[in-house]
């Protein structure tokens, strides 16, 4: 059994289906590339597997080493290791992005680090990721740009130590300095203990994160599956052919 | 002493009080002349009076009561009196209708800097005093106050535990000025304090309003500052009350050339709160930054009405008043800014924003601006809203469980607010008093906004 196996998925937001019975697996240790052009569902499987409350789940099992995340709040699925690096991370005004970080690292890990421990470690990681250490003083997302952004969430991820990161279209909006900057904040996490489930549009993230298996996505099912190699087909002859094998 | 009630004042209760605290025979006019304003006066109408149409007098305030004079506890300091300002640089206790004690410090005391008991200070300060006590109120017939309501005049004829500030011109003061007023005893209260500051003074001044729990009371308070030329005045007023107090409470600032002044209350105690903090910007260069946050609890109604009256010119207000409220509560917020003809230059804002947490409770806000000059800037602006469910999300899917996640949204909904201020204590003391409030909130029954959810494809 993979540490997560997503059997028969079906989605639906808004009274609309939108995942019409996915099957993924993905062990840690492994990544994972999910591709797909605009409006596939990609985001829509992201947000499902980390509890969206717009996202319902009406079929299907989203298994995350052996627990059904379906049946968990989406404080408990980030406690057993799930992450989702947000496509549109959201801007929270007025609460303090060091408070907040270190809340959450308090309550994923179940215990509580001390404050002078926890900002050294922030700071090593804010500098691996050039992100200025004057957004110390910063609301969470508030005033950051669309790279900042994307950049805080692999911060998150690199302080919370997930087990399973859901990296959504965390490209977009990367020039390519911060692109492989990001790229290597990821690698850096990587290893056995981690899978990866990255969800791009554009194969451009892939050259930095090269992917062990590549899925492709098109309206809310997946219709290719393959090796980075198929990666590289998209990349040349687009999402076009596959829209008419679908 | 015969008894004083607050509904039916006379002028041989009046004079024999005033005459009893050994007041100068020119106050006991004043509070003559003021009881007989009261005389052709009602209590306050919500169908007649327009600055009364969304709190009901009636049903709220009880003035039914006898005015409370006689200090209950002597010079025992009462066990339920706690201060959360914490600075006890210079501190008054009013407790019961009379000043249990005054601490002025000798650094204070040798900078000329007064603090004592009004009745006292009407003798010993006569010129000071005479001149401005009431002056913002009902007693200077051509003032801002002249048309004040009962609830005002009533404290011009009967106020009494009253303090007296003097901070003489270009004395700064480096720690504030604690007034704290405390309720043991049933009935009604009439607080009062005038404050004036020289030019080039600076000063800040907390009040602090506490009681003891389960007592029945009405608080009838009013403030009145002075800050001459080019002062620096801060006024954080905590309303702190037990559930069974019923406060009224204008703290009036008149603003002369380039003073800088802000004003913060943060009210989350009292069964009804009707604060108005208002200012009169009469010189040219004054700024006002009126701040306010409150949060609204099962019961409680809140009346928050800051007031800013443009006269001179090229002076600059901002209002920002913030509120969440929980159970069946209520709170009003009614922003008034009124620019003379000739205030040319008026730079002014004003926004309420509120947080409905729990279904039962109602907000009602009229930003309202009264503009007789063209060559402004203004702006206005209301919001009420609850929770976004896409902030909750983001904080759970972070790990952090949802009672906390709330927790840290309501408490940085009003960091807008208090990130504004940098006195010492009052930070620490409204964020102890907010959090309290939501400890205690029974987050299961907080309702999140999903609106934004439905944007997301």
């Amino acid at each position: 059994m993979a540490d997560l196996e997503i059997r028969d998925l079906k989605v639906e937001a808004d009274g609309t289906e939108l995942l019409h019975g996915v099957d993924i697996e993905l062990d840690k240790g492994k990544t994972l590339a999910l591709m797909g052009p605009n409006g596939s569902g990609k985001s829509t499987l992201a947000y499902a597997i980390a509890g969206h409350p717009a996202y319902t789940v009406t079929g299907g099992s989203v298994r995350w080493k052996g627990t059904e995340l379906n049946d968990l709040t989406p404080d408990e699925r980030a406690k057993l290791g799930v992450f989702l690096a947000m496509q549109y991370p959201v801007e929270v005004p007025g609460v303090s992005l060091t408070n907040f970080l270190r809340t959450a690292v308090n309550a994923v890990n179940e215990e509580d680090v001390p404050v002078r421990e926890f900002m050294t470690r922030l700071r090593e990681q804010m500098s691996e990721l050039g992100v200025n250490q004057s957004f110390l003083q910063r609301s969470i997302n508030e005033g950051f740009s669309g790279g900042e952004k994307k950049r805080f969430e692999i911060l998150q991820a690199a302080l919370l130590r997930p087990e399973l990161a859901v990296l959504d279209e965390t490209d977009s909006g990367l020039d390519v300095d911060a692109l492989k900057t990001v790229a290597e904040g990821v690698n850096r996490l990587s290893g056995p203990d981690l899978g990866v489930l990255i969800i791009t549009h554009y194969t451009r993230i892939l050259r930095y994160i090269e992917p062990d298996e590549v899925h492709v996505m098109f309206e809310g099912r997946i219709v290719a599956s393959g090796g980075p190699e198929l990666a590289d087909e998209l990349e040349e002859h687009g999402y076009e052919n596959l829209k008419t094998t679908a | 002493m015969t008894d004083l009630l607050l509904d039916q004042l006379t002028e041989e209760a009046l004079t024999g009080r005033s005459d009893a605290a050994g007041e100068p025979s020119w106050l006991r006019d004043h509070r003559l002349a003021a009881f007989k304003r009261t005389l052709d006066q009602s209590w306050p109408d919500s169908r007649k009076d327009e600055f009364w149409r969304s709190t009901p007098f009636d049903r709220r305030f009880d003035v039914d009561r006898s005015v409370v004079t006689s200090g209950t506890t002597g010079t025992v300091v009462p066990a339920s009196i706690t201060a959360s300002l914490d600075e006890e640089a210079a501190l008054v206790r009013l407790v019961d209708g009379a000043v249990l004690d005054v601490h002025l410090p000798t650094s204070f005391a040798e900078r000329g800097v007064v603090i004592t008991d009004l009745a006292t200070a009407a003798n010993e300060h006569a010129d000071l005093v005479r001149s401005h006590l009431g002056s913002l109120t009902s007693a200077d017939p051509e003032g801002t106050g002249a048309h004040s309501d009962k609830t005002v005049t009533v404290s011009d004829a009967a106020w009494t535990a009253g303090v007296f500030v003097h901070v003489p011109a270009e004395v700064e003061l480096e720690a504030p000025i604690s007034i704290q007023v405390h309720v043991t005893a049933p009935g009604a209260h009439l607080p009062r304090v005038l404050a004036v500051l020289g030019h080039h003074a600076r000063a800040a001044i907390y009040l602090e309003h506490t009681s003891e729990p389960d007592v029945d009371a009405l608080v009838d308070e009013v403030v009145e500052v002075i800050a001459q030329d080019a002062s620096m005045l801060d006024v954080v007023s905590l309303q702190r009350w037990d559930d069974g107090v019923q406060h009224l409470a204008l703290q009036k600032v008149q603003a002369h050339r380039d003073t800088s002044v802000r004003h913060l209350s943060v009210t989350t105690g009292g069964s009804t709160v009707r604060l108005l903090p208002e200012c009169d910007l009469v010189g040219p260069g004054a700024e006002v930054r009126p701040l306010g946050i409150y949060f609204a609890d099962e019961g409680q109604w809140f009346d928050l009405q800051p007031y800013v009256r443009h006269i001179a010119p090229h002076a600059k207000s901002d209002v920002l008043f913030k509120g969440a409220l929980q159970g069946r509560s209520r709170t009003v917020f009614r922003g008034n800014i009124y620019v003379h003809k000739d205030a040319v230059g008026t730079d002014t804002d004003e926004n309420n924003r509120s947080l409905i947490l729990t279904e039962g409770a109602r907000a009602d806000a009229t930003p309202f601006l009264e503009i007789e000059c063209a060559d402004i800037t203004a702006g206005h602006g209301s919001a009420t809203g609850q929770i976004d469910a896409l902030h909750l999300f983001y904080l759970e899917s972070r790990g952090i469980p949802r009672d906390e996640a709330l927790r840290l949204i309501v408490a940085g909904f009003f960091r807008e607010v208090l990130g504004e201020i940098d006195l010492p204590g009052v930070e620490d003391a409204a964020v102890a008093e907010i959090e309290a409030r939501v400890e205690a909130a029974d987050l299961d029954q907080v309702q999140v906004n999903d609106a934004a959810l439905q944007d997301l494809g």
